[in-house]
């Protein structure tokens, strides 16, 4: 370890896990969501008929992902609240200390690193409210979803029994009259919101390299190691 | 009641499934409901003179064929097979219910659609014994005699008859421009009069039930369907562009023999007809899932009836029954003829639905209401936006260097 630093843990294995599992569901949902959308690649019209699924291992797929995602989802939700590690909630009240940390991180942002008038060694507040728009964003796909997918199962029957499409309607009906009243409103914010979930992705890697290359403190291994490193002069703890 | 059964009725929530099968005891008294109603009718004035059998001779039809169209229709209705003397008889006492026919805003497709084929089926043959009181496409009588009778058909059948509408409602800034009869009475007001007498409204086709093409964007005349003016009355709506037949007579058919609306869905539209996905009863189906589509019209895909999907079918997000009862007595219908659904049976189709692109590539209206662009263009300027952000705010870093070295 550099001399003057001293390492800080930031994430937990199952955090670090959850991570690269959602990370590898983006990109599987993305690719196939794209091909569902508009299927943008053809299949070949000499396969034997045995390989002839491709729009169904692409839903496949993509049920998968979104079936992880999902469970992910409400792991993460009880972790916002009862994380014996980090309670991101607390983090994201209103409170002045959290709105005064949140600005302070922003204007860090905005002046390339020139002002630095918070304590980086543990997860900020404009992290954490960064964090909570994707997670916002992700259960909306979630509701989307399952309102399309529900579609499927007008018969009212499901391989799980009735009260499983029974409870997607109570849970997710409401998104078809918030998006503009049809079936289709609901598809194009589902493929919509896709769009802002990849900005959303673009942002946060380029941030995290940013704050590794600019900080100096190694952010970008919070999410292999779990840990960063922090200035023992500038640590508080 | 234990935990389990508690939490299946709990989630067994009422109205979302397609029952087909409510067993012994709800159909032993369904049984003898309808009984009683069809006494009463039987023994009812017939209010038209055309009867079902005089029709059926005239087309050359037997009464087999009549008793295979009631049996049909009986599996149609989600009934058990039973219960076809029952719709036979009912279809034969059509005529004891009086119905008043209102033609607003529309092209008259549904009419068009039920009265123009040259081989009727025996829906369309039923709807031509249906007592047609009042009918401003097909009745002689005009201007104050048209008027006139309609008073009369309200006063003596009030509450009683049923109100067909077919057209959508202007009550925007153009509604003057919509009026009818020698009074110049508005749409609104002609509907609201007729609705308010009449023992059930039935909306017919797309324009009747959610505005349809009158009410596309820019909507000029600020079109309704007949649900958004009409309120305390038992509303069927039965949207498609047009109507199938066989659903308007099952709907009428349903109320003539038991008196009661048909179970509907969360736009009331009859389960029976709207209870079933397009995509999900589609003869090209396989296609879809081997992702096998047609690129573009008349290519090798369009030869081997591939998948619609890519040329703009909305199939999956449609729910209409025409995948299994087809038009024209069952001849073909918009897929099995090579072009896509373009969900006419939903609302705002005319915007929503009825492009022939995928729906990723629709063009969506932007929030202010501006220029048109389609999802993946919106989607790829913003991600567009977003990396000239991340790159100036990157490029600015690199100039402006770290903070040590400053």
């Amino acid at each position: 370890m550099k001399q003057g630093y001293k390492k800080v843990k930031r994430m937990t294995v199952f955090m670090r896990l959850n991570h690269w599992v959602v990370a590898i569901c983006m990109v599987a949902a993305i690719i196939t969501g794209l091909y569902i959308g508009h299927p943008y690649y053809q299949t070949l019209i000499a396969d034997p008929a045995v390989d002839k699924y491709v729009m169904a291992w692409n839903r496949w797929i993509h049920f998968i992902a979104a079936i992880i995602f999902d469970v992910s989802s409400i792991v993460i939700a009880y972790l916002y609240f009862f994380s014996r590690f980090e309670k991101p909630y607390k983090k994201l009240i209103p409170n002045a200390k959290n709105v005064k940390e949140f600005f302070d991180v922003l204007i860090n942002l905005i002046t390339l690193n020139r002002v630095k008038r918070f304590d980086s060694s543990h997860s900020d507040s404009f992290n954490t409210v960064f964090f909570f728009i994707f997670h916002l964003m992700l259960l909306w796909m979630l509701l989307t979803g399952l309102q399309m997918y529900v579609h499927g199962l007008g018969s009212g029957l499901s391989s799980i029994g009735e009260w499983w499409p029974a409870m997607l309607h109570l849970a997710t009906d409401w998104t078809i009259w918030v998006t503009g009243g049809t079936y289709m409103d609901v598809r194009m914010s589902h493929h919509e919101t896709m769009y802002y979930i990849i900005a959303w992705i673009m942002f946060h890697i380029y941030y995290q390299v940013w704050r590794t290359i600019f900080w100096q403190e190694g952010d970008i291994a919070i999410v292999f190691g779990g840990s960063k490193y922090v200035k023992e002069s500038e640590s508080k703890d | 009641m234990d935990r389990r059964d508690a939490l299946a009725k709990m989630f067994g929530a009422k109205g979302v499934r397609v029952n087909t099968n409510r067993g012994d005891e709800y159909y032993d008294s369904l049984r003898k409901k309808i009984e009683k109603r069809l006494s009463e009718l039987r023994n009812s004035p017939a209010a038209s003179k055309v009867d079902i059998e005089k029709v059926l001779d005239a087309e050359g039809l037997s009464r087999r064929d009549f008793m295979k169209w009631a049996s049909a229709t009986c599996a149609m209705l989600m009934l058990p097979a039973s219960f076809t003397p029952l719709v036979a008889e009912a279809a034969e006492l059509i005529n004891r219910v009086p119905i008043v026919w209102l033609e607003l805003q529309d092209c008259a497709g549904n009419t068009e659609a039920i009265l123009r084929s040259d081989s009727p089926t025996i829906d369309e043959l039923i709807l031509e014994t249906i007592n047609f009181e009042f009918n401003e496409t097909l009745m002689v009588a005009a201007g104050h005699q048209a008027e006139e009778h309609l008073d009369e058909v309200i006063e003596k059948f009030a509450g009683n008859f049923i109100c067909v509408v077919e057209g959508s409602i202007p009550v925007g800034a153009g509604k003057e421009w919509c009026t009818i009869g020698a009074k110049g009475e508005t749409f609104e007001e002609h509907l609201l009069r007729v609705a308010q007498n009449s023992a059930a409204v039935v909306a017919v086709g797309t324009c009747a039930t959610f505005g349809g093409v009158p009410a596309a964007s820019p909507n000029p005349t600020g079109a309704v369907g007949v649900q958004d003016i009409i309120k305390g009355k038992p509303i069927i709506n039965i949207p498609a562009c047009p109507a199938n037949p066989a659903n308007i007579t099952g709907t009428i058919l349903h109320y003539v023999m038991t008196g009661q609306v048909p179970e509907l869905d969360y736009l009331n539209r009859p389960k029976f007809a709207f209870g079933y996905r397009i995509h999900d009863n589609c003869e090209r189906r396989a296609h879809f899932d081997a992702g096998e589509f047609v690129e573009e019209w008349g290519d090798e895909g369009a030869e081997n009836n591939f998948c619609l999907y890519k040329v703009g079918c909305k199939g999956p997000m449609t729910f209409n029954n025409c995948s299994i009862v087809r038009y024209n007595s069952g001849t073909n219908w918009p897929i099995g003829a090579g072009h896509g659904c373009i969900g006419c049976s939903e609302p705002d189709f005319w915007d929503k639905y009825a492009y022939e692109r995928p729906m990723a590539d629709a063009n969506i209206k932007a929030p202010t209401g501006g220029v048109e662009k389609t999802v993946d263009e919106f989607g790829l300027g913003l991600l567009t936006a977003a990396g000239i952000g991340i790159a100036i705010h990157a490029f600015a870093s690199a100039a402006a260097g770290k903070k040590e070295e400053v």
